[in-house]
């Protein structure tokens, strides 16, 4: 299967240069505008503080005009659920209408991941949509919060595709009354939906202000010139590199349900000319567990993400490109059906994150010796997502949700990114003091993971450990992976840490699969999570010894480390520079060639 | 009375000094001594108060707005900050909110984790815990571990010393506990902490903002103390202010406790000119775009109402500070600022500055590197003996020899071409900024005004204008003072918060009397330390806000709290007034959900006098002869084309109300020089503003342009 863009009406309209940037700006404000309406109205903390949000201005065909900065992959999904919503409503939208899709089938890219968009009309024309997505903390379904182990998609909760949360403007009462009966924290959800609710209207009212000022035409030509040059600038990008294939494979931890059987995850990547080609079809079958992934809104918008950050880093880059659908007209995504990464319905599909964050990490390492000074080392490519939840003194449910960060491998001139979400997503923690004081669970530590960053002349990134302690009974979903395999290092720097999940580390320290589906934890039990540090990034012995020492003052690299993988000699907390000298001559002497990648 | 504006920037020490019993306005502008500022600023006085025939001994009021701060954080160069903190919670600061500042970017910097405002090895861990929701005592704190860490801190030579424990806004036991025993063994350390700097929950933004404060406040407080007694010294016994982010002024007793709030102190002066102009003037929409010697601080100020961020967006150099703070930025682009051809050999212009010292090439104090000054002495825009009213004498051959030599080979360029390149170039980075701030939130700059600051400011205004498609410029009376201007309209302000969370549902009358308690002792703070400034209890307003969110929310707004001790009624009244606000900013509100007040919020104004500007008589000439100076080659380039063009210079000190002036001309005045090209006019307000507009006048602000210029026509 691939992803066809249907191309847009071309107006011939020249737009001058100055009305073209006010444009852009403008409607990249809606989107901020909406997204920030979302955080500040929103109730679960899991869209208020961690942002796992998107709003934006969508053309007639979903083609996105405009999306906030908040994490990518809420965004670049939401051409697919509008995509998805359309198939199923024809010509059945209408002003003031609030249109529902989940459904991971028809765009969605995940079940809890929410769409709700509101067509826009002027004078009467449909002129383009403003949507929100949330991942919202319940749906009802087979257990509280995440789920990793469950039969088919039916069983993930409430799915809806084209059903109008509001009709013409009028609440549908029923729905909500629906959804107050079958989600475990309705007062949250309804709030949220909201929530989404007022950003839509929102954006609705700005689009429509702004094509009042500079007129129908001139509005969309400028979104479509904003569009092609977005499309001229990857292209001139990809044209730089070599045509040619260029291939790379990793292995994910199981399925969460047959913990010894590991799952492929293949990349190949095809240049040519300005054009690329993902195909991840070589990867694993699809999986009898929800550990697959939604072609459209899931394994699309992570490649379109990661393939953005290495051809247009925004640090790299001097001129502005507006993120919008012409970037990825030059892209072509393939993923065989019946793999994981493009499973039959009804396959479950709500765990998909470190199976997308291995794609990403495995595009970066299939290019790094192409273009090393755009892509780093081997990252934790994994996202440790966490789902607590538990009954209060009332017997209601509270749920709560956690990114858990990873890291990024060392990069070509610096060390790599500590304690970050990897790729395409980019959320907030929750501050504890937030957490403590909304529910039954304390958090009792949160700091980086010393000494396990990979070695290198740019040390990879270091992960952290985050330790939890239910106050009450309770459940944990944990959909997390790289418990078996380490993130690379890169041109002679060494490999990063994996993951690790640990319950009770203070009583009997017992190690969890990197995949929980409901696990029972009792009051005052705790789990400590360990995600990865990266992967270092050439010859740690290149590294200056006096770095190597910073980071030991810092106590981030231990003495032996620095002395086993650095060859820095350290005696009474002083640099043995000497020492060092004889250290690191000795080791290059007996060690073989370099090699490109270390796992 | 005597008041002193001073403004310190990068290049120029700016003063303006207003005398009220003789309604007359004094300027002043003197070399900053970045070294020490405080030696610039003593000069600047004692020079200003001898040519307004003023005794120091009656200056009134010394207001100051200050770069000391900001300078910090950009140069980095702040104190090695020493913290406590929670044990098992070592890495608040270098995990921040785990959020990368770029969606799209692997090789980003994140700055937290580029440039730690604490070493690691300097934030130690200390036993201890507070607990949620009332903060009460969990682990009680390890005192020999805060003894050990204070020895360690001792060893290791930290300038200061901040304490940033979890849950203190709830609880500052722990807190203040910790800071006692750094003050009793190690009594000349200088020790904050994060519950006295921001009492605010949120772990990370509290500590950053109180990790911030320690940074810069060695220097700070320096810097202060040595004005304070040069001030002493040289007989003023008048009282020191200084402008604070937020636009408001404080005593120097007060920011030396809190000198995060001095992080934007440059640049609010000139933003609180631009938009106090603008209502004189009757000009709403405005860009102000004050350009120094060494940065350009620019903001979009509609309706003449300054933008305050939102401190819980509010950062600096992408470290959260938790207090308020008028919206402008920054940026390296000045008169300063240096033009080279970097290794890839593309041109390029700033952001590094030539300063005050060695300066432009053509100040001749052995500067050789080629400046935005220089390109404006080259095309003959700056005439050398007019420069700061001749007190600064220009060299136009060492102008044309840097170029020549560092640019010129290798641009295979004219000193010409190369001239008007540099402005070409630093002209576009300001309009791109110009556009971050407008355009890209979606504000036309075409309907806004600019209003040209800083000495450097006229001579780049109109082109800048017609770059972002402006088509009025408001140069006012003394561009060059512009902020100094400004710090003599700003009236003193101080929030003061505490942190009181209460549900508003089934109150209690217990509830009600800590709420009254509360709101009493911040009252009382503000009402102390205004009168201790010297405002008169008549001049002094009291805001008071309680900051709510329904309960489950995470943000908070803000609703006013009735005046009086509160009651039941007074409850349901802030209830009301926040269901009204949530419906303001979100368009819902939720009439059955529960409020929860998380701050209470006092914001305490201390009116000072303002300032009035003495009326021009009307001439209602066109290019007056009696302003007339001498004529003398000009490079404009008009339509792509460099073309030289025999211009007029005119005096502005005697230009009368409602004249015109055609471009191309040049307007001198002894802080600053105005240029206007070919197809752009000039004329005269009764106030003595000038108003440059394009003589093909269309667009938003065509209406002010028509209103000035059709007296002429």
């Amino acid at each position: 299967m691939t992803i066809n863009h249907m191309s847009s009406t071309v107006i011939q309209n020249k737009i001058d240069p100055v009305t073209l940037q006010v444009i852009g700006g403008a409607l990249k404000t809606i989107a901020k505008e909406m997204a920030h309406v979302m955080y500040r109205m929103a109730y679960s903390s899991l869209i208020r503080e961690s942002e796992d949000l998107g709003a934006g201005v969508f053309d007639i065909f979903g083609n996105t005009l405009a999306e906030a900065d908040s994490t990518p992959m809420q965004l670049g999904c939401l051409p697919g659920y509008i995509r998805g919503f359309q198939e199923k409503l024809g010509d059945n939208q209408h002003p003031d209408d609030i249109i529902w899709n989940n459904d991971p089938y028809a765009g969605a890219s995940h079940s809890p991941d929410v769409a709700l968009c509101q067509p826009i009309f002027y004078k009467g024309e449909l002129v383009g949509y403003a949507g929100a997505t949330a991942h919202h903390l319940d749906m009802g379904g087979a257990q509280p919060g995440l789920m990793v182990d469950v039969p088919d998609v039916y069983a993930e909760g409430l799915i809806l595709n084209g059903v109008k949360l509001y009709d013409k403007g009028v609440r549908n009462e029923t729905l909500i009354e629906v959804i107050r009966q079958n989600v475990r924290t309705p007062n949250e959800v309804i709030g949220d939906l909201e929530a989404q609710v007022a950003a839509c209207r929102l954006g609705v009212k700005r689009f429509i202000e702004l094509m009042d000022k500079y007129g129908k035409n001139t509005v969309l030509s400028a979104c479509e010139e904003l569009m092609n040059y977005s499309e001229r600038m990857m292209r001139k990008e990809i044209a730089k590199i070599p045509d040619g294939v260029y291939e790379a494979e990793s292995w994910l931890d199981n399925d969460g349900r047959h913990l010894d059987i590991p799952l492929k995850v293949h990349v190949k990547l095809t240049k040519q000319g300005e054009e690329l080609e993902v195909d991840v079809s070589k990867s694993s079958d699809q999986v009898s567990t929800a550990f697959n992934v939604a072609y459209s809104g899931a394994l699309c918008v992570s490649v379109h993400s990661v393939l953005r950050s290495i051809f247009l880093d925004t640090f790299m880059t001097e001129e502005d490109v507006p993120a919008n659908e012409g970037a990825f007209r030059p892209i072509k995504i393939t993923a065989r059906k019946g793999s994981i990464f493009n499973p039959i319905k009804p396959a479950a599909l709500f765990s998909r994150a470190n199976q997308v964050n291995t794609v990403a990490d495995l595009i970066i390492k299939a290019l790094a010796p192409i273009i090393p000074n755009q892509t780093c080392a081997g990252s934790s490519a994994n996202i440790q997502f966490a789902s607590y939840a538990g009954l209060d003194e009332n017997n209601e449910y509270w749920v709560y949700i956690e990114v858990n960060e990873g890291s990024y491998g060392g990069r070509p001139g610096k060390d790599g990114m500590d304690a970050v979400d990897f790729s395409s997503w980019n959320t907030m923690n929750n501050p504890i003091e937030d957490l403590d004081m909304h529910v039954p669970l304390v958090c009792e530590q949160y700091e980086l993971r010393e000494d396990t960053g990979g070695a290198g002349k740019w040390r990879g990134g270091l992960g952290i450990v985050r330790w939890n302690r239910f106050l009450t009974d309770g459940f944990m979903t944990m959909e997390g992976d790289k418990h078996t395999v380490r993130p690379w290092g890169y041109n002679g720097g060494l490999p990063g840490t994996s993951a690790n999940l640990i319950k009770n580390p203070d009583r009997t320290a017992e190690e969890l699969p990197s995949k929980l589906n409901g696990y029972r934890f009792q009051a005052g039990e705790s789990v400590q999570i360990l995600v990865p540090s990266s992967g270092g990034y050439g010859d740690p012995l290149e590294r200056p010894a006096e770095q190597v020492f910073e980071d030991i003052l810092d106590e981030i690299v231990s003495v032996e480390t620095a002395y086993r993988d650095y060859g820095v000699v350290i005696s009474d907390m002083e640099l043995d520079i000497r020492a060092t000298e004889i250290r690191r001559e000795e080791m290059r002497s007996t060690r073989g060639d370099l090699p490109v990648y270390t796992q | 009375m005597v008041r002193i504006g001073v403004d310190v920037g990068g290049t120029f020490t700016d003063l303006i000094l207003v005398d009220e019993l003789t309604n007359q306005i004094h300027v002043h502008k003197v070399p900053s001594t970045l070294e020490d500022q405080s030696i610039g600023v003593i000069n600047g006085i004692q020079k200003l108060c001898e040519n307004a025939n003023v005794p120091m001994t009656d200056i009134d009021y010394v207001l100051h707005g200050t770069t000391v701060a900001t300078n910090i954080t950009i140069e980095r160069n702040g104190a090695v900050v020493g913290m406590l903190t929670t044990k098992n919670y070592r890495d608040i600061l270098h995990i921040a909110r785990h959020k990368k500042t770029e969606n799209f970017s692997i090789q980003q910097d994140l700055p937290w984790q580029a440039n730690p405002l604490v070493l690691r090895r300097n934030r130690i861990p200390i036993t201890e815990k507070l607990q949620a929701p009332d903060g009460r005592v969990k682990v009680p704190m390890n005192e020999e571990e805060v003894r050990q860490a204070v020895e360690r801190l001792k060893k290791s030579e930290v300038d200061i010393i901040v304490v940033s424990f979890l849950f203190s806004f709830l609880n500052d036991e722990h807190e203040q506990r910790a800071k006692e025993i750094v003050k009793e063994m190690w009594p000349e350390v200088q020790c904050f902490t994060s519950s006295e700097i921001a009492p605010q929950m949120r772990e990370y933004e509290r500590f950053s903002t109180a990790a911030m404060n320690a940074y810069v406040a060695p220097r700070v407080s320096r810097y202060l103390s040595h004005l304070s007694s040069a001030l002493d010294e040289a007989g003023v016994k008048g009282d020191l202010h200084i402008m604070q982010s937020s636009g408001g002024m404080a005593t120097s007793e007060m920011v030396t406790e809190k000198p995060v709030t001095l992080l934007k102190s440059g640049p609010s002066g000139a933003v609180l000119a631009t938009a106090w102009w603008g209502e004189l003037e009757g000009v709403p929409n405005l860009i102000s775009v004050d350009i120094g010697g060494t940065s350009a601080d620019i903001s979009v100020i509609p309706n003449n109402t300054p933008k305050i961020i939102n401190p819980r967006d509010a950062e600096v150099n992408g470290y959260p500070v938790l207090v308020p703070m008028i919206d402008v930025e920054v940026i390296g682009a000045g008169g300063g600022s240096i033009a080279y051809i970097d290794a890839g050999g593309a041109f390029r212009v700033g952001p590094k500055s030539a300063g005050a010292h060695p300066g432009p090439a053509c100040y001749g104090q052995g500067g050789e590197n080629p400046c935005v000054t220089d390109a404006n002495v080259i095309l003959g825009r700056l005439d050398p003996e007019q420069f700061l009213g001749g007190d600064l004498q220009l060299h136009s051959e060492l102008s044309f020899k840097a170029v020549e030599e560092k640019l010129c080979p290798k641009l295979n360029m004219s000193a010409e071409e190369a001239a008007l390149g540099i402005l070409k170039i630093i002209n576009n980075f300001m309009a791109l900024s110009i556009r971050a701030k407008s355009v890209s939130k979606g504000i036309d700059p075409r309907e806004f005004a600019l209003f040209a600051a800083g000495g450097a400011g006229p001579l780049h205004s109109v082109d800048l204008a017609e770059t972002i498609g402006c088509n009025l410029v408001i140069v006012p009376n003394y561009p060059g003072i512009s902020a100094a201007t400004g710090l003599l309209v700003g009236d003193i302000k101080y929030d003061f918060i505490k942190s009181n969370i209460s549900r508003l549902d089934n109150i209690t009358d217990e509830t009600i009397d800590s709420m009254n308690a509360d709101l009493q002792e911040l009252e009382e703070q503000a009402y102390t330390q205004l009168i201790k400034d010297g405002i008169k209890p008549d001049d002094i307003l009291i805001e008071r806000i309680a900051e709510c969110r329904y309960a489950g929310q995470g943000f908070e707004l803000r609703a006013s709290i009735p005046e009086g001790i509160l009651t039941d009624q007074s409850i349901e009244t802030i209830r009301q007034r926040f269901d009204e606000s949530h419906e303001e900013e979100y368009g819902h509100h939720f009439p059955n959900n529960v409020v929860e007040l998380i701050t209470l919020r006092i914001v305490a104004i201390g009116k000072t006098p303002s300032l009035t500007l003495p009326k021009l008589e009307s001439g209602n000439r066109i290019n007056p002869e009696a302003a007339f100076m001498y004529e003398r080659e000009t490079v404009y380039e008009v339509n792509g084309e460099i073309k030289r063009f025999s211009t007029p210079r005119y005096d502005r000190s005697k230009l009368l109300a409602h004249d015109l002036i055609q471009g191309p001309a040049i307007i001198v005045q002894r802080d600053t020089t105005t240029s206007i090209p070919p197809h752009w006019q000039a004329t005269v307000s009764d106030n003595g503003t000038l108003f440059v507009a394009s003589k093909v006048t269309q667009g938003g602000a065509a209406e002010s342009v028509e209103k000035y210029f059709s007296k002429v026509r």
